[in-house]
């Protein structure tokens, strides 16, 4: 070890940390190298944030020596590890959405930089170090989320970091900005900046980190160059058992037509019809931002839209709000799960009850036992692992959370069930859990529209694919035939155009 | 980042747990140590005399702050109270003569609710979804009905007339006693009761608070919260009307300003009590031991002879420990 010394940056041994009524991190201990990208995978509730909060400061430790290029840290301050040149980027990226992209580089610091002409000039320096030429007078607020992403990397590198670690930086970004991502960690590496890169996508870790630890139930597994494990070795490390399958197989009982959706006009959209057949898995495949989501709440109900029609079994039916696509058969768990899915500081009873509250209401009044039957009903059904129906729903993790609202919808008996990145930030086991839910629902009849960022995820859960770039359909696939090269292909189409246009002028 | 939530939530849920009972037993301390201390300072405290005196001042502020406790659980505020108030006390006490005694008790009644009503009315219609948008609408409301009060009884204190009738309504709610218990005072126990289940059982109970808790996913869960949003207000109005109505049934006059101050006692009540600005949570019941600190506490400095100037220093910082107590507990 001791020879090494120089080599590593970070050395983290028998690190602990309790919180009351969990310990979150029993003896962690781990190494990174100068130059290099380290891996950390572990389902939720890992230690793996945990983890990296102590490393900037936010948590302190309970016992264990953390050594940061040389120095023992004993307690810190997220100023102090910026300082000392660790730097992290949170998946919510924390920028100020009201300022520039060079004044929140330099937040704080525009003293030092010489005011605020030195502040834009430097900053533009950063990113143009980092391979990206974002005006720096623009507003965050303007910024794609890859863009932001790059302004966050530029302000770790103004702190001139030794080490960046990067927490799920890819959940939001398209596949062309992942490219963006890859390109500049390679960057970094390049410079001899070490960074420690997290993720629930295997392949991301497979495809630029040379070192991996597994993380579980707040212990290291096991660390280990990435040549010398295997994808599948790597995921039964994570859950503690072996997984066979990542997606179960195809649910294949498509029936007639069960709803027909025509011509959706609005400022973002451009005549979006598109049918629906009974026991069919329909997946929406486009960038964040190519209108998937506007759809779907157009479909819904839940943005204003006027001049469409919507046909059920043929017949047509009204949606002005959710509560008439409620009583359309139509279900949407939504995008984001803690913003527009759940209430968080409410119990899961109540967060599964909350759409179907008519059903256990007489005259006026709720009936508390047929609430607490139907949760329980749902939790068993799921598989949620809660303490009881009481508990509240922000304690759970992620996949539970999720299926809460899924459980939600499931009793209010959908014909059409609209998931919206239903497995966003969830682990390799519940997100399977979610498969076989969808199968179970597409074989018992029921319709699902699937939108995933996740393109394996799509193709290979969908009996069709329906492109969508700019608010347009622009293809329609049978993932069993289609190759994913097509697929992106149309759906990037009109992006390509509009920025082959943007160039000719 | 999730496992992050979970850890972080696992120290709240045991936070929590401390905090509520802290704070739950801290309004029953402070209250305690209020009378305790002002008992001994002060024998005056526990004449009987005294003992009324604080149940008929409770009577109007509870009245207003049970209202203002939905309004706040469905995560907004209703500054218009005060100004509802004095425009159903000087319009319902000067149409006793004409209308009759019950007469203007329905109309005072049906005027608060509909100012209320009106208030939800233009925070939809403006498409105000925030808490300070709306504070700042019923403010302008509150103006409103002020101004309206002003004009309706040209600015003049309005006496009670003196009903020819043995048996008037409003002598019975002003002074009138069962057994020990004022009338007032049986009023607000009907109305808690009344309320109390409204919140608890009904699912329109139900929808408020969900209301509160999260906007955007109740309306995605098909919750009416437009609904939601008209029902508190109308609420807040109608308990407003009946504070108004036993507030000027005990002084017997009603001057077109009386409401004034009752807008920040009802929420410095209901946030003392322990219900969260935030929206949500909360209850009828909290708001009944806020009420009790708040009317105790002036109570208690006007016998051991504290300036009421030095009064409203006191009750502000209060309503700032309270909401910074409140923050506390939602980090």
């Amino acid at each position: 070890m001791e020879n090494t010394g120089q080599d590593i940056i970070l050395s983290i041994k028998n690190v602990c940390k309790s919180f009351p009524g969990v310990k979150a991190l029993d003896q962690v201990s781990l190494e990174v190298r100068r130059g290099t990208v380290h891996g950390i995978v572990g389902e939720n509730g890992a230690g793996k944030s945990t983890l990296m909060k102590i490393l900037s400061g936010v948590y302190q430790k309970d016992s264990g020596t953390i050594i940061f290029d040389g120095e023992d840290i004993k307690s810190t301050t997220p100023i102090q590890s910026m300082k000392r040149g660790l730097s992290i980027i949170y998946q919510e990226l924390n920028l100020v959405n009201t300022m520039s992209v060079g004044e929140n580089i330099f937040l704080g610091r525009f003293g030092e930089m010489g005011g605020m002409r030195g502040v834009h000039a430097k900053a533009k320096e950063l990113l143009k170090s980092i391979g990206s030429n974002i005006d720096t007078y623009k507003l965050v607020s303007e910024l794609s989320v890859s863009e932001k992403q790059m302004v966050e990397i530029a302000k770790a590198l103004s702190f001139d970091s030794k080490l960046i670690i990067m927490d799920e930086p890819s959940s939001s970004l398209t596949a062309d900005e992942m490219k963006e991502l890859v390109k500049i960690i390679h960057h970094l590496k390049d410079q001899g900046i070490s960074i420690i890169y997290i993720s629930h996508k295997l392949d991301e870790i497979f495809e630029f980190c040379s070192m991996v630890t597994v993380m579980r139930d707040g212990h290291v597994i096991d660390t280990k160059p990435i040549t010398e494990i295997t994808r599948a070795e790597m995921i039964a490390k994570m859950v503690g058992r072996p997984i066979e399958n990542e997606y179960p197989e195809r649910p294949d009982c498509v029936g007639e037509t069960l709803m027909e959706v025509r011509s959706i006009n609005t400022k973002k959209l451009h005549n979006i019809s598109f049918k629906l057949r009974k026991g069919e898995i329909l997946g929406f495949v486009g960038l964040v931002g190519a209108g998937r989501t506007e759809i779907v709440r157009a479909i819904f109900g839940a943005d204003k839209v006027k001049g469409h029609e919507i046909l059920i079994d043929g017949k047509p039916v009204k949606i002005k709000n959710p509560r008439d696509a409620k009583k359309a058969g139509i279900a949407l768990v939504p995008e984001d799960r803690k913003l527009q899915g759940l209430v968080l500081p409410f119990t899961v009873e109540s967060n599964i009850s909350m759409a179907n509250l008519d059903k256990i209401t007489r005259f006026g009044f709720l009936d508390s036992s047929a609430e607490r039957g139907m949760a329980e009903k749902h939790v068993k059904a799921l598989g949620i692992k809660t303490p009881s129906v009481k508990t509240k729903v922000r304690s759970l993790s992620g996949g539970n959370q999720q299926k809460c609202i899924v459980g939600r919808w499931m009793e209010t008996n959908p014909r059409i069930l609209i998931l919206d990145e239903p497995t966003r930030g969830i682990d390799v086991g519940a997100k399977y859990e979610i498969y076989l839910l969808m199968k179970k629902i597409a074989e018992s009849g029921g319709s699902i529209i699937l939108i995933s960022s996740e393109l394996p995820e799509v193709l290979n859960m969908s009996n069709r694919v329906l492109t969508i770039c700019d608010g347009r359909i622009t293809g329609e696939f049978d993932p069993k035939t289609a190759s994913a090269d097509q697929i992106m292909e149309k759906a990037l189409e009109f992006g390509r155009k509009d920025l082959e246009h943007e160039r000719a002028n | 980042m999730a496992e992050r939530i979970w850890n972080m939530k696992e120290q709240i849920n045991f936070k929590n747990v401390i905090q509520t009972v802290f704070r739950d037993y801290l309004v029953l301390a402070a209250i305690a140590l209020l009378v305790i201390i002002t008992s001994i300072v002060e024998p005056k405290f526990l004449t009987t005399g005294n003992m009324t005196n604080i149940m008929r001042q409770f009577g109007p502020l509870i009245m207003v702050a049970l209202g203002m406790t939905f309004v706040i659980i469905g995560g907004f505020i209703d500054l218009s109270v005060s100004g509802i108030l004095s425009l159903v006390a000087v319009v319902t006490i000067s149409l006793i003569e004409p209308l009759g005694q019950v007469g203007a008790l329905i109309v005072g009644i049906c005027l608060g609710t509909f100012c209320g009503y009106l208030n939800s009315v233009l925070i939809l219609a403006s498409g105000a979804m925030k808490q300070a948008e709306a504070l700042f609408i019923t403010y302008g409301m509150s103006t409103v009905y002020g101004a309206l009060a002003l004009i309706y009884s040209g600015g003049r204190t309005k006496q009670m007339s003196l009903v020819k009738a043995n048996t008037s309504i409003y002598k019975t709610i002003g002074t009138g006693t069962v057994g020990i218990l004022s009338v007032s005072f049986i009023m607000f126990l009907v109305c808690l009761l009344l309320l109390y289940i409204f919140q608890n059982k009904t699912y329109m109970g139900r929808t408020i608070y969900l209301t509160g808790g999260n906007k955007t996913a109740a309306e995605l869960a098909g919750i009416h919260i437009r609904r939601s949003i008209t029902l508190i207000y109308t609420i807040s109005g109608l308990m407003t009307a009946l504070g108004a109505i036993v507030l000027f049934s005990r002084v017997t006059a009603a001057s077109p300003v009386i409401g004034k101050g009752y807008e920040t006692n009802a929420i410095l009540a209901v946030v003392v009590g322990g219900t969260t600005l935030i929206g949500g949570n909360g209850s009828v019941l909290r708001t009944v031991l806020g009420t009790t600190l708040v009317i105790l506490l002036s109570n208690c400095l006007n016998l051991l002879g504290v300036s009421v100037y030095m009064q409203y220093m006191m009750k502000g910082a209060i309503l700032v420990l309270a909401i910074w107590l409140d923050s506390r507990k939602q980090l």
